[in-house]
């Protein structure tokens, strides 16, 4: 017996040693990665947070904010119930739950892996402040010495204030006082029992357990902390059961109704881009931005609204990816982007489809060629091209053979009336004349710099470019050649209000204003009788300019348009470049599915707004031509349109060719009687 | 024998409660954790500022280094702008990468203090009349894009009040080319025999026609407000960038210091004036100025 009980009390003994002599390497190895603790842990929320203000003053959105409050402005409901669910002897040990840990360790080794923490707050308070998330022994080593030290160095309520201010909450919420906003409204110093116990249920699983993403679990989760709340003596049953009857009072999200998400994105990358990300997310700054809250608001429900009424009248399909959208509206002006929606909902999707350059504007690419046509080769819109079957020569490759939208010809028509109607084979011929390289030279020089590729088919928009390149070149027409870089930010100031940042307006005069006003106005009848007529019947009575754009099979859908002030371009398809087909079959065109955003829109924007005429330049005179010899209408013009030509350019009729006898022998009528006119 | 065994089991019995006592420590007083706590806290200067907080922190340094260089850079672009001298500056100094911001008091201080009419020639004092009645001009903006200078009059909020734009060739008209150098007229490389007494030659220009007076000479105004005391005016022997022209230097006295104002005169009037100057005196100055370098090795 005797050798018995002294061979236990040598291996308790010997157990006794080892784990003092372990206990003290395990301290010497880590002791060199053990992090200092600050001398003050109310010190450790106080970075500046960055804010972001809209042009007409909202602030919409803080970065890095921390809110961090007093215990004593803290409602005990949430005190108590968190303590009761994640740490009840909270206030009796001194950094270790013994109880806890040996049972988290015999959990653990039963699963041969970490699966239960068994941490106590301030082991949980140690691990936010100083370590990775990472789950593995060493670092819980680590966690725990550090949590002995933060026992040893501040008190409790220290501690727990501390812990309720860093611990996040789920929906961008850190700290108490932020989610208590962000889910209730109100102060952390008014949260009810129910409110309580669910906001302590969230620190453990904040997305599982998110009472906007799953409120059943939510409650769930609060009624096992209500539970445990009795338990510890906190509450009564009848607290419990009157707590579990009240009213929970949840707002609706606020990042899912936050319609600034894309802008605001864009805006934090470029400025960690260009600046570093410590600058904007601990610089304390204030930025300026150049959104307009109204206009924001108003292409969102735009966007969304028509993309509703049209995802009902489409046809079935495999895939579940919804249709998205893209809209970015630029003040002509100064190149402020005043609205941008990257897509249908930033919640499900942060990709921002108003700058990737991935879709091909189609026919909206057009003014560009025809503007180059009339700058190199001296075109009008009054010159008559013919629209006729053709087949283009493609060095190296397959001869090419444009067709129109309806597969018809219109033979001769002007340069106007073949805008109006977006005729493709007249488009090519232009690019066949001019040469891909100078409308490549055209396009840079709207401030189009995707790659575009050099080949005749550009003609037709098969280069992808962005919304908000498209709104930036389109607002260089508006403004009559004049390009104002589109820009985001308008300044940046540091906490104490120092200016850091400052925009410049730097217009730059590209096109000669009588080059460009022609073009300008061959768009204003795309929109008041061609291919995007549907506006003015949608009850748009402003002066606009515009071309639709729809690429094959249906697979992109733009309208890009300018009023005197704002240019908007609106592009919609799916993700995945599937066709838009209807339930009947029909294709959705760029008049059709983009235009009424970019009508519904720019009404609510200009609404109680006069009608404001885009000026018309000096040297400009408007002539009605006939739309198939491009010559002043007369008596025997069948259909006529009214131009914009430069003041010099002669549009005389054609002389009434007198009947002459049939020439005879070699002699022929006279070549200049059937020349095309000077202007042509 | 006995005894001996009694002893070892004492011994045992007593290394038990020595055990037993140590658990009831460690479980109802936490003599470990406070220890070891104690310990750390006694040992936390020693060991190094890491974890997330520290980086936090560390980040948010390096934001407000950032936020200060940003700071340091705009005032010191602020400064240079203000410390400007001549109206001339403001377009030497323009690069395309660094657009220049003025304050509409330090452009209208230069644009009236440049000694000729080349500021006029910019833009005109009546166009700045204009700009100005809306009482919202605060700043003006320039910037060069390719062969073009940009000036904008900017309100409180950056937005132009007007733009001009100018050719860069605007900047190489000889008018532009006044300047003051600290010195005298020798230092100048002005020779003896071509400078001339103050009452020599302001008496030959108050007989010109009022084009070729601002040509030649600027308002006497602009020296009579500096304290400008004006002793003698040399001739250099040397052409300007313009072969047309030469060199008129005017000495001036302050309170501190002798400067001379550098302009650049078409050669037909210099030598005009010097033809007269020749006559009142009987100097030898008939031969013509042979071509030229500019004094101090610049070139205008």
């Amino acid at each position: 017996m005797r050798p018995l009980i002294e061979k236990f009390y040598f291996v308790l003994f010997g157990l006794f040693l080892f784990s003092a002599i372990a206990g003290f390497g395990v301290y010497l190895t880590l002791s060199k990665d053990l992090p200092q603790l600050p001398e003050n842990l109310a010190a450790i929320n106080l970075s500046l947070p960055t804010e972001i203000y809209s042009s007409d003053g909202d602030r919409i959105m803080i970065l890095g904010e921390r809110r961090p409050i007093a215990i004593e402005d803290i409602s005990p409901n949430f005190l108590n119930a968190i303590i009761s669910v994640e740490d009840s002897n909270f206030y009796d040990h001194h950094g270790l739950d013994h109880i806890g840990l040996a049972r988290a360790f015999y959990m653990n080794f039963r699963a041969k892996r970490v699966v239960q923490g068994g941490s106590t707050i301030t082991q949980q308070l140690s691990k936010n402040l100083f370590f990775s998330f990472e789950r593995n022994f060493v670092r819980k080593i680590k966690e725990l010495l550090i949590a002995l030290q933060l026992e040893a160095t501040f008190t409790k309520e220290q501690i727990l204030e501390a812990y309720s201010n860093q611990i996040y909450f789920g929906s961008g919420a850190y700290g108490v006082e932020e989610a208590a906003d962000i889910y209730f409204g109100k102060r952390a110093q008014d949260l009810t029992l129910l409110q309580g116990a669910l906001l302590a249920g969230l620190p453990n699983s904040p997305n599982s357990a998110n009472p906007f993403y799953n409120l059943d679990r939510a409650l769930g989760r609060a009624g096992f902390i209500l539970k445990r709340m009795v338990q510890e003596g906190y509450i009564t049953e009848d607290q419990k059961e009157e707590a579990r009857l009240s009213s929970l009072e949840l707002l609706t999200p606020k990042q899912s109704s936050n319609p600034n998400l894309y802008f605001v994105d864009y805006i934090i990358r470029k400025l960690e881009k260009d600046y570093g990300k410590e600058f904007v997310h601990f610089g304390g700054l204030k930025i300026y931005t150049t959104l307009d809250s109204r206009q924001q608001s108003l292409a969102k429900k735009a966007a969304i609204s028509h993309l509703e009424a049209l995802e009902a009248e489409m046809s079935e399909r495999e895939s579940k990816e919804p249709l998205q959208v893209a809209l970015v509206s630029v003040e002509n002006k100064s190149g402020a982007v005043r609205a941008m929606v990257g897509g249908k909902n930033y919640s499900h999707s942060q990709f921002n489809r108003a700058l990737s350059n991935n879709r091909l504007p189609g026919s909206s690419f057009k003014p560009f060629v025809y503007l180059t046509a009339m700058s190199e080769l001296g075109y009008s819109p009054a010159t008559v091209v013919r629209d006729e079957p053709v087949v283009i020569d493609i060095p190296g490759a397959e001869p090419w053979e444009p067709k129109n939208f309806g597969e018809e010809f219109a033979g001769d028509v002007i340069l106007k009336k073949a805008l109006m109607k977006s005729l493709n084979v007249v488009s090519a011929k232009l690019m066949q004349l001019v040469g891909p390289k100078k409308v490549i030279e055209t396009a840079r020089r709207f401030g189009i710099q995707s790659p575009l590729g050099e080949n005749y088919s550009l003609a037709l928009g098969t280069s992808g470019v962005s919304p908000l390149e498209m709104a930036a070149a389109y607002s260089v027409i508006a403004n009559l050649g004049i390009y104002n870089e589109p820009y985001f930010i308008e300044k940046i100031e540091d906490f104490h209000g120092n200016q850091l940042y400052e925009h410049y307006y730097q217009g730059i005069q590209r096109f000669p204003q009588k080059l460009i006003y022609p073009l300008l106005d061959m768009m204003k009848g795309v929109v008041d009788a061609g291919t995007a007529r549907g506006i003015r019947r949608m009850g748009f009575h402003h002066p606009a300019a515009g071309k639709t754009g729809t690429t094959n099979d249906f697979k992109d859908a733009w309208f890009n348009g300018t009023t005197k002030d704002n240019a908007v371009s609106v592009w919609v398809g799916y993700d995945n470049n599937e066709s838009m087909m209807d339930k009947r079959g029909r294709g959705l065109t760029g008049g059709r599915a983009a235009a009424p955003i970019w009508v519904f829109f720019l009404q609510k924007v200009l609404e109680g707004k006069n009608k404001v005429k885009f000026p018309v330049p000096a040297g400009i005179k408007f002539e009605t031509v006939d739309v198939t010899t491009g010559r002043l209408a007369d008596e025997r013009s069948l259909e006529t349109l009214r131009v914009a030509v430069k003041e010099e350019l002669d549009l005389s009729p054609l002389p009434v060719i007198p009947e002459v006898p049939e020439p005879e022998g070699e002699f022929s009528a006279s070549p200049d009687l059937f020349s095309i006119p000077e202007n042509q | 024998m006995k005894s001996a065994g009694v002893f070892r089991q004492w011994q045992g019995v007593v290394l038990l409660c020595l055990l037993i006592g140590v658990g009831a420590l460690e479980f109802y007083g936490k003599f470990f954790e406070r220890g070891v706590g104690h310990y750390l806290k006694w040992q936390n200067h020693k060991r190094p500022q890491l974890g997330r907080i520290w980086e936090r922190d560390r980040e948010a340094l390096v934001a407000q280094a950032k936020v200060k260089s940003l700071r340091t850079g705009l005032d010191l672009q602020h400064n240079s702008a203000e410390s400007l001298q001549n109206f001339n500056e403001l377009f030497e100094q323009l690069e395309p990468a660094f657009p220049l911001l003025v304050s509409r008091k330090k452009f209208l201080e230069l644009y009236f203090d440049f000694p000729g009419p080349w500021s006029e020639r910019i833009v005109s004092s009546y166009e700045l009349l204009q700009i100005d009645s809306e009482k919202n001009w605060e700043r003006v903006f320039l910037k060069r894009f390719g062969p073009w200078i940009t000036i904008g009059f900017l309100d409180l909020q950056g937005i132009p009040i007007r733009e001009i734009f100018l050719s860069v060739d605007t900047l190489f008209e000889v008018q532009s080319t006044r300047t003051i150098k600290r010195g005298r007229l020798e230092e100048m490389g002005f020779q003896k025999e071509r400078i001339f007494s103050r009452d020599q030659v302001v008496s030959i220009v108050e007989t010109l026609d009022p084009i070729t007076q601002k040509a030649v000479f600027p308002e006497p105004r602009w020296f009579l407000e500096k304290d400008y005391h004006v002793t003698r005016i040399g001739v250099s022997d040397q052409t300007s960038r313009s072969q047309n022209h030469v060199v008129f230097g005017i000495e001036y006295n302050t309170d501190y210091y002798t400067g001379v104002l550098l302009i650049s005169v078409p050669q037909e009037v210099a030598y005009n004036m010097l033809s007269q100057i020749e006559r009142t005196d009987g100097d030898d100055l008939t031969g013509e100025p042979d071509a030229l370098t500019l004094p101090s090795g610049e070139t205008f």
